[in-house]
């Protein structure tokens, strides 16, 4: 019944911190419609990685580009969400670490994990990634003639949500080593490098680079599995580890940033 | 922990790792690849008690280890060794029951959203402390009114004067009615009427809800108004601990003679008196026993051209000062 509630509050919590964000953000007007038309840029970039998929005509184990289409659109949508969901605040956990905001944080009868993964939720910039990665998704979906089934539709989502567990646990590691070393941007930065290399289907690696992508870092998993259910390519031990990963992550995740809270020195900056 | 005591404080210890670069590329360089780990004390064997309803001024020059103990107290840094009991809760276990019980204002630090009014991140806080709406109403109501800054929660916190931003922190730390508050320099950089706000209302919240209260603060003014029994700390070592007035008490028996003279007079032809304070030639500072005044100023009057003079008693800060340097 604890939990229940808990969790209830904490969703509300949520709601109000996208609440206070938007606000926020919408302040600064400009700032706010320059972010979408930037990202909208960056995503015109991407999309030209769909074209030269379709131009060559590439096959990635046997997928045509209208699959290869819903790997990237994948790709895209959990960009988005990435952006708005996480990445605001896994800079910020660097820059609180840093200059002992972290400390007003600390003393509130609430998660601090939940508080500063989720404190500054981002709702403009996201929105062209999310848009062009769904319609992305539903071209490919169509085009590769999966049923559209309430089953196949649930399995996607849950997998979507999977990966969105995937992507926090993956994404947030650089900004808690920062506990340790102060300033991460070195490791934030290839933790963006591998985010950006997981745009098409992991096929296209050699076997140990998917076994290391799989299951030390898992980074394919968030792309890749969504998709291959749906297309009935997930099966056995990779079926199990895509529900099973997420899981083992997060408790992971959890026990580091237990031991992240210990070595926290503060600072009067 | 004997009934009646909120903070309970045992052989507190903290001790921060740091490393030392002289300056210039050749000591970076040398830094790059080799760091010599020092260790500094910044809290050593500290105890003291406070009672529920106390209000203890917390003094210390910077670097005393005022807010590391403050830190430590709140949950916010793991001690080193030592132990301590808030309200019956060991606060680094960090549990939730005893968040609920404490505030902390840091006079450097904000929990107010800047770009948004301060009434969000009052309402933010409300959720977070789960206070029920008709308390959070009554408190709201009755915090902001007595700070006067009812017209401002719709105003953005960016837009607030440090004051006006202060009296909302504090709205904010106080809306689910602590039973303890910590406040690390609650009027640093504010104006004289904002300080003397301030200071009512933390008298005012003190007595009306017996709230126990630690405070730090570098301006004497704070102390003296709100608190009767000080903490002295410095280098991690209290120093004093006991009522204020009774500083005071100790350097009674002090006294400044403050002269001016017609023309220069060398510090050294003083130094015979007693200490001298300050000396700029023409006027000199020279503190003396209550006992030896009298005699001390026939002399000053007989072998120095003194045009006028002053007998005034230490200052609080005097005695203080007079601690920290180990003086007393």
């Amino acid at each position: 019944m604890n939990v229940v509630i808990e969790l209830r509050r904490h969703l509300y919590l949520l709601v109000l911190f996208a609440k206070n964000s938007l606000l926020s953000q919408m302040e600064y007007r400009f700032n706010f419609v320059a972010g979408i038309f930037v990202e909208t840029a960056f995503l015109m970039a991407k999309l030209l990685y769909v074209s030269v998929v379709y131009q060559t005509n590439v096959h990635v184990d046997g997928m045509t580009p209208d699959t290869i289409l819903m790997f990237m659109g994948t790709h895209i949508l959990l960009t988005g969400l990435y952006m708005g969901l996480f990445y605001n605040n896994f800079l910020r956990i660097t820059e609180y670490v840093r200059t002992g905001m972290l400390d007003l944080m600390m003393v509130k009868p609430v998660s601090l994990q939940f508080l500063v993964s989720f404190r500054y939720i981002e709702t403009g910039m996201p929105l062209p990634n999310i848009v062009a990665g769904s319609v992305m998704v539903a071209i490919g979906w169509k085009a590769s003639e999966i049923p559209f089934t309430l089953f196949n539709l649930g399995a996607f989502l849950i997998f979507l949500a999977l990966a969105t567990i995937l992507t926090y646990c993956v994404m947030i590691i650089p900004a808690l080593l920062s506990f340790w070393f102060v300033n991460t941007s070195a490791a934030s930065e290839i933790s963006y490098s591998i985010w950006d290399a997981n745009n098409m289907p992991y096929m296209i690696y050699n076997k140990w680079i998917q076994r290391i992508g799989t299951f030390i870092i898992p980074v394919f998993i968030i792309t890749n599995y969504a998709p291959l259910l749906v297309l009935n390519r997930l099966r056995g031990i990779h079926l199990l580890w895509g529900i099973l990963a997420p899981l083992i992550f997060f408790i992971l995740i959890r026990l580091l940033w237990k031991q992240a809270l210990k070595a926290y020195s503060s600072s009067n900056l | 922990m004997p009934v009646g005591n909120a903070v309970e404080v045992c052989q507190l210890v903290k001790e921060f790792e740091y490393y030392k670069k002289d300056i210039g590329m050749r000591q970076s360089l040398k830094n790059l690849f080799f760091r010599k780990k020092l260790v500094k004390k910044a809290v050593n064997a500290v105890s003291f008690a406070i009672e529920e309803g106390e209000m203890v001024g917390f003094l210390g020059p910077n670097g005393a280890g005022k807010t590391t103990t403050l830190k430590m107290l709140s949950g916010i840094l793991h001690p080193t060794s030592g132990s301590a009991n808030v309200f019956g809760y060991t606060p680094w276990e960090r549990k939730k029951p005893f968040k609920q019980l404490f505030s902390i204002v840091m006079g450097q630090k904000s929990q107010l959203w800047p770009d948004l009014p301060a009434g969000e991140s009052i309402y933010l806080n409300k959720c977070i402390y789960q206070v029920p709406d008709e308390e959070y109403r009554r408190t709201l109501d009755e915090l902001s009114g007595l700070l006067e800054v009812r017209k401002l929660l719709g105003v953005q916190v960016r837009r607030l004067s440090l004051g006006e931003r202060m009296k909302m922190e504090l709205i904010a730390s106080l809306i689910h009615r602590p039973r303890l508050m910590y406040l690390d320099e609650p009027t640093i950089g504010l104006d004289m009427m904002s300080q003397r706000a301030v200071r009512n209302f933390l008298k005012y919240y003190n007595e009306q809800y017996r709230a126990t209260v630690i405070l730090t603060s570098h301006y004497m003014k704070d102390i003296e108004d709100l608190c009767s029994r000080v903490i002295l700390i410095n280098a991690g070592t209290i120093l004093y601990d006991g009522e204020l007035k009774r500083i005071g008490t100790r350097h009674e028996e002090r006294k400044l003679i403050k002269l001016f003279f017609s023309e220069e007079i060398s510090p050294e032809l003083l130094l015979a008196f007693g200490d001298v304070k300050e000396s700029d030639g023409n006027y000199a500072v020279v503190e003396v026993g209550k006992d030896e005044v009298r005699l001390c100023l026939q002399q000053f009057l007989d072998k120095f051209p003194v045009v006028d003079f002053n007998i005034e008693d230490l200052q609080i800060e005097d005695g203080i000062a007079r601690l920290y340097s180990g003086s007393v």
